[in-house]
């Protein structure tokens, strides 16, 4: 056994392959499109001449953790300029749930309940709109008469990205050039030999153990994880993605990076009434409800689908801050149910978003290796924007390869620098990030002045904006003693849990004067309904558990729990002993649990690890 | 031992079985809403079937293991791509609409008619697998009518086990009522074998094995021939859901000895 | 006009018919009745002479002759086994000429039917769950695993129908009636050369067997039985006991949810006599009883759909929010399981004795 207790040392079978890919989302669709588009173009061109297979064209895999292609989690608005790119004649009516923008919305939504925690600027300001009453008031909700020009995704498209990334993967598939694995899980980078850390080497990647049991440990159907040996890794694993993070850990972050925002980005993807008169390719975008730091969405897609999500912010301080509950209580504010009210659930999942932008980004190549995608700090803060973004730092890693390739030059970091990572530095993208750096930063500050400082970078294109001092996640989830009495009343909520083994966020929000839910078993389903309804989350045994905790007694001692609160798929469970429990079987691989640890072994990390796993989501409407 | 075997597996795909399912008139019939749009896997009880048959393949040396399935060809190759990790095949693939709708006689006529176009496979060798039922249509029919097609004598139905004696005939075990096995010993090939779960856990994930099969997967798929299914007179008056909403009496002051009480009585009525 | 032929066989002793055929001529019966049709019985089995018997005053309803009856006979028809079945069942169709084939949907029949069906030129659709239709005759199955309905129809006949156990009661002949058994009319059967050859019967190694089909009862285990209690402990061995008085007491067959056999996988300290077999719901079985009563089981769809076929359906629950309240069931109970299970198990154990 390992020292850290996972993994097994043992004789693993190897393979050699000359492109590894981890993780398929929308950046390996873009890296994976561009390589076979020019393959396809001229597939007798000796640059397509595999070095470990001889007489074969290249061997290009690519291994996605997710049982399906279709089982991304997220409804998204783009504004696609790079996927549209990639694909100068698509046809949205192609893709499944995709519909071009018709029509885009900010609104600022007011508490018609009483029960959010809001500021006395911010219930000032409410007062006065109230006062407006439907001049500017409709359904407890103000308009704001434009849609700022950085938010903006006309000409764009809604996605589906489950049904975008499926779409893609199939004509990939049956390009015949490249071979994509789903529900093959990679456990980490292989790392050179050489035992200098300057000189960034990857060699491949190692697949996971299967027939193991919860720890790791050989059980019954043992099979020692393979080594897939490349000459080039690619790595777009996602911003909890197991192999970047062994990169981040083994190679360290670019000097004054880190990665230190996030959200948790909750959704469903709801069937809408047979009367509604949404119309596809309608976008809002909300703010101030249910909590004025959780931001919004509703994205119509084609027959009557719409997808409707919540965002759970990292600054938002709150140690018991949940999502599931909070998602329910919005998609009833007056604003959205009058549309909502009467469709029904179809699907539902979460997924953690990094949200440092530019500030997050890892160390983009080295020898053997390049970065693309979320995981590489590709999502521009500022415009909410990632799914484009990560699809064209993919196109810009398979330009620079069809150059290398081209050149007969060995994909060594100097090489993939001068190639991909120039490119990228030059492009929009960077261009983009660079504008958004700071444009978040207010919110640390309080929600009025994050709002005043995304609206200066915003309108001056990242020039101004008001900057702040970042803590590591976990010391931005404050201890329950600064919220007085609802602090207290937190801990009569906990106490419950014992008791009859109700949910924390649960008990919390209802101690705080959130109204019980009107379960109607359609829409408005409990959150056990919504895995197995919406989520349809399930894992295969043979698998080690991908969710744990390093020091116990850190867990134990915890007041906290905001791993509990925040787990998606309540997965996490207060043990026995006073330490969270981890049920493998209900986890949607969110990787919240990631950064929703306040007991830091370290001052920058919590104390829970999020390795790769297998299992999660089964629905491919997300 | 000198036996070897030809097992050509029918496999089909359905809808993973958590996802909701919706009925919807086509022109063509009755289909399930969106089924395009949910993830498929490759029908359970014939997986086991596959599992079963390259296990039986690999104990028995020289043998051949044909993966027959028929389904939408961009399904088809999605489903593969898991398939294809776990046990080494030729696959045989048929290009037709999915569903549990079809009717069987139609889908078994298409499978058979491949079947006996596979280049090398020798009849009399042949053991056809499948799953006792399928996880869509759930008739138990297909198998067997292919079985007939192909003029096989000997058909074995809801089978957990097979073991192969040295001269050729193998001993079955097939599930029947009262949770038992009833004991079949055959002559030999060739047989039909419809599968419930058997014993074999599914086997991990092996990318060797996957880049092996790919190697035929991909061009079989481009291959593909098309294949219209008659309806064979079948017409649907009605297809639905079931509405089982009932009016739920939510009892939340009774003592567990008043609650026992009334449970014993209810549980002893119209005994 | 439709011309009827129920198919039916004996039980493993030969000496009598198995419940589902006799269910099988019960619906033959309503429906000859129904469409004014000829229903004919016909029966396999190695001595079909022993089982007139259990025919008499099989007509249609209201008619008070005998149904005619088709038998084949020999020692061949004393194994289930499809070659010599699939022959047997060719002839009495070819000697009845029926454009309506009824028969249980059982082991034996479903393995050889559809063969037979192909053989003589018919269609066939089995798990049957009603035979109907004011004009016309319609048949109702349900397809994706009991999760779709569909009510069909067929032009071409013969039809052959497997009729799903438990949907018809048993006929019963009244051996006091007047009419007399009808004659059995030998059918012979020119047998192909028989490779298979069954050699017995064997049970699966469990200490006890917990599912039973012809139970009234159906006692559903959720995972909420192995979590810890008000006390902060896991009761699992007293789960176990309780469970197990419970279903001796009362006979009741056992099904569990997914989550708690899945629980047996990953090295979890689970209930002993559980396994996958015993799993209700959308990945496990869709059983047959008169009752349901759930106990320490959330209630939420993909288990629920598993009860499609549970008439009165009761739970017990300590979430007044489980899915059970909202429409799933027509009692909750809002109770800890332990204690009430402890007291049925008291009351039952006072009654038996």
């Amino acid at each position: 056994m390992n020292s850290n207790g996972r993994g097994v040392e043992v004789d693993r079978q190897a393979m050699d392959v000359d492109i590894a890919c981890a993780g398929f989302g929308p950046a390996m669709g873009g890296f994976l499109t561009t390589l076979t588009q020019a393959w396809t173009q001229n597939p007798a061109d000796p640059a397509f001449q595999s070095r470990v297979a001889p007489s074969l064209p290249l061997q290009v895999v690519c291994y996605e953790r997710a049982d399906d292609l279709a089982a991304g989690v997220s409804g998204v608005v783009t504004r696609a300029e790079g996927i549209r790119s990639t694909f100068p004649a698509l046809d949205p009516t192609q893709i499944p749930m995709a519909a071009g923008v018709t029509s885009e919305r900010v609104l600022y939504l007011l508490d018609p309940i009483g029960a959010s925690r809001r500021s006395a600027l911010l219930r000032c300001g409410d007062f006065l709109l109230r006062l407006g009453k439907e001049r500017w008031l409709k359904d407890h909700a103000f308009e704001l008469p434009w849609t700022p020009a950085f938010l903006r995704k006309h000409g764009g498209l809604v996605l589906s990205i489950g049904q975008f990334n499926q779409w893609v993967g199939q004509q990939l598939m049956a390009g015949g050039f490249v071979q994509i694995w789903p529900g093959t899980v990679v456990s980490g980078p292989i790392f050179g030999d050489t035992p200098d850390r300057e000189h960034r080497e990857v060699a491949g990647l190692r697949l996971t153990d299967q027939g193991v049991d919860k720890h790791g440990a050989p059980a019954e159907g043992f099979m020692p994880g393979m080594d897939v040996r490349a000459r080039l890794t690619v790595v777009g694993d996602g911003p909890v993605g197991a192999v970047g993070q062994k990169l981040d850990e083994h190679f360290g972050m670019p000097a004054g990076h880190a990665r230190r925002d996030w959200a948790l980005g909750m959704k469903m993807v709801i069937e809408l009434p047979v009367d509604t008169t949404l119309e596809p390719g309608s976008v809002w975008h909300t703010f101030g409800f249910p909590e004025p730091e959780i931001f919004g969405f509703l994205y119509v897609h084609p027959h009557r689908l719409a997808s409707v999500g919540i965002f759970i912010p990292s600054w938002l301080g709150d140690p018991a801050r949940t999502a599931y509950r909070y998602l329910q209580h919005y998609i009833q504010h007056p604003a959205l149910w009058r549309h909502l009210n009467g469709g029904t659930l179809r699907s539902w999942g979460a997924k953690s978003l990094e949200e440092s932008g530019k500030r997050g980004e890892p160390f983009l190549v080295g020898h053997g290796f390049a970065r693309i995608g979320e995981g590489s700090g590709s999502t521009n803060m500022l415009t909410g924007s990632g799914v484009d973004e990560a699809w064209t730092t993919g196109v810009q890693l398979g330009e620079a390869v069809l150059e290398i390739l081209d050149a007969g030059l060995p994909f060594t970091q100097q090489n993939l620098a001068a190639t991909y990572e120039a490119h990228r530095r030059t492009s929009r993208i960077e261009r983009g990030l660079r504008q958004a750096e700071h444009a978040r930063d207010g919110f640390h500050s309080g929600f009025v002045r994050g709002l005043i400082g995304m609206a200066l970078a915003g309108l001056t294109g990242g020039r101004l904006s008001l900057k702040a001092h970042i803590p590591p996640a976990p010391r931005r989830i404050l201890p329950f003693g600064i919220y007085g009495k609802s602090g207290l009343r937190l801990r009569d909520a906990a106490a419950l849990i014992v008791a009859d083994g109700r949910p924390l966020h649960d008990a919390l929000l209802t101690a705080r004067g959130w109204p019980d839910i009107p379960f109607d078993g359609r829409l408005l389903v409990t959150h056990q309904d919504a895995l197995l309804l919406g989520g349809k989350v399930q894992a295969v045994p043979g698998y080690a558990d991908h969710v744990v905790f390093l020091d116990r007694r850190r867990c134990i001692s915890c007041d906290d729990k905001t791993c509990i609160a925040m787990c998606s798929g309540q997965a996490l469970s207060l043990g026995e002993d006073g330490a969270p429990n981890f049920e493998r079987e209900k986890c949607v691989h969110c990787g919240a649990c990631l950064w929703n640890c306040s007991q830091s072994p370290d001052g920058e990390r919590g104390n829970i690890e999020f390795h790769a796993g297998s299992g999660g989501l089964h629905s491919g409407e997300n | 031992m000198a036996t070897t075997f030809h097992i050509a597996v029918c496999a089909g795909i359905v809808p993973d079985p958590l996802q909701t399912l919706e009925p919807t008139t086509t022109p063509g019939g009755p289909a399930i809403k969106n089924e395009m749009l949910l993830p498929a896997v490759l029908d359970p009880w014939a997986a086991s079937a596959l599992y079963e048959a390259a296990d039986l393949a690999s104990r028995v040396p020289g043998s051949k293991l044909w993966l027959v399935s028929l389904g939408p060809k961009a399904r088809l190759q999605q489903v593969m791509m898991t398939v294809a990790q776990k046990v080494a095949f030729e696959l045989v693939p048929i290009d037709s609409p999915q569903g549990g709708f079809a009717d069987a006689a139609a889908t078994a006529e298409a499978i058979a008619s491949t079947i006996e176009a596979i280049p090398n496979l020798d009849r009399a060798k042949l053991l056809l697998f499948g799953g006792w039922e399928s996880a869509s249509r759930g008739a138990g029919v297909t198998l067997q009518f292919v079985g007939e097609r192909l003029r096989i004598a000997d058909q074995f139905f809801g089978v957990d086990q097979i073991i192969v004696h040295d001269d050729g005939s193998f001993e079955v075990l097939e599930r029947v009522e009262g949770g038992k096995h009833q004991v079949s010993v055959c002559a030999g090939a060739p047989a039909v074998l419809g599968w419930a779960t058997g014993n074999l856990a599914e086997p991990r994930n092996n990318p060797q094995i996957g880049m092996a099969n790919m190697r035929t997967v991909m061009p079989a798929l481009q291959r593909a021939k098309a294949a219209a299914l008659d309806a064979n007179g079948l017409r649907y008056v009605a297809v639905s859901l079931p509405r089982q909403q009932r009016e739920t009496r939510v009892v939340q002051d009774m003592t567990p000895d008043q609650i026992a009480a009334e449970l014993v009585a209810w549980i002893g009525k119209d005994r | 006009m439709e011309s009827i032929l129920v198919l039916t066989h004996a039980d493993e002793s030969g000496s009598a018919l198995t419940k589902a055929s006799l269910e099988a001529v019960t619906a033959g019966r309503d429906l000859a009745a129904r469409l004014n049709a000829e229903l004919r019985i016909g029966i396999v089995a190695a001595k079909p002479q022993l089982l007139s018997k259990g025919l008499l005053c099989a007509a249609p309803k209201g008619l008070q002759c005998a149904a005619p009856v088709l038998a084949v006979a020999g020692e061949a028809f004393a194994q289930a086994r499809f070659a010599s079945d699939a022959a047997a069942c060719t002839e009495l169709c070819r000697a009845a000429q029926p454009t309506l084939v009824l028969a249980p949907h059982s082991s034996r029949f479903a393995r050889v039917m559809a063969a037979v069906a192909h053989r003589v030129g018919g269609a066939i659709d089995t798990h049957i769950a009603a035979l109907g239709g004011a004009e016309g005759f319609e048949t109702t199955r349900w397809f994706y695993r009991q999760r779709i309905e569909a009510v069909i129809r067929r032009d071409k006949r013969p039809w052959f129908l497997l009729l799903e156990p438990g949907t018809n009661p048993a006929f019963a002949a009244d051996p006091h009636a007047p009419a007399a058994p009808s004659d059995q009319i030998a059918i012979a059967v020119e047998l192909p050369e028989l490779r298979t050859q069954v050699t017995g019967f064997r049970a699966p190694k469990v200490d006890e067997q917990t599912i039973r089909p012809d139970a009234q009862l159906l006692f559903v285990a959720g995972a909420g039985w192995t979590k810890k209690q008000p006390d902060g402990q896991v009761h699992t061995g007293e789960a176990a006991e309780l469970i197990l008085k419970f279903l001796r007491a009362s006979g009741a067959s056992l099904g569990s949810s997914k989550s708690l056999v899945d629980q047996g996988g990953e090295g979890n300290s689970v209930l002993p006599f559980l396994t996958h077999l015993n799993q209700v719901g959308q990945t496990g079985a869709t059983p047959r009883h008169a009752k349901g009563l759930s106990t320490c089981c959330h209630g939420e769809e993909p288990h629920v759909v598993g009860w499609r076929f549970i008439g009165e359906r009761r739970a017990v629950n300590l979430d007044p929010n489980c899915g059970w309240t909202r429409g799933k069931a027509d009692v909750v109970y809002i109770a800890d399981a332990f204690a009430v299970m402890q007291r049925v198990n008291a009351l039952l154990g006072s009654s038996d004795t």
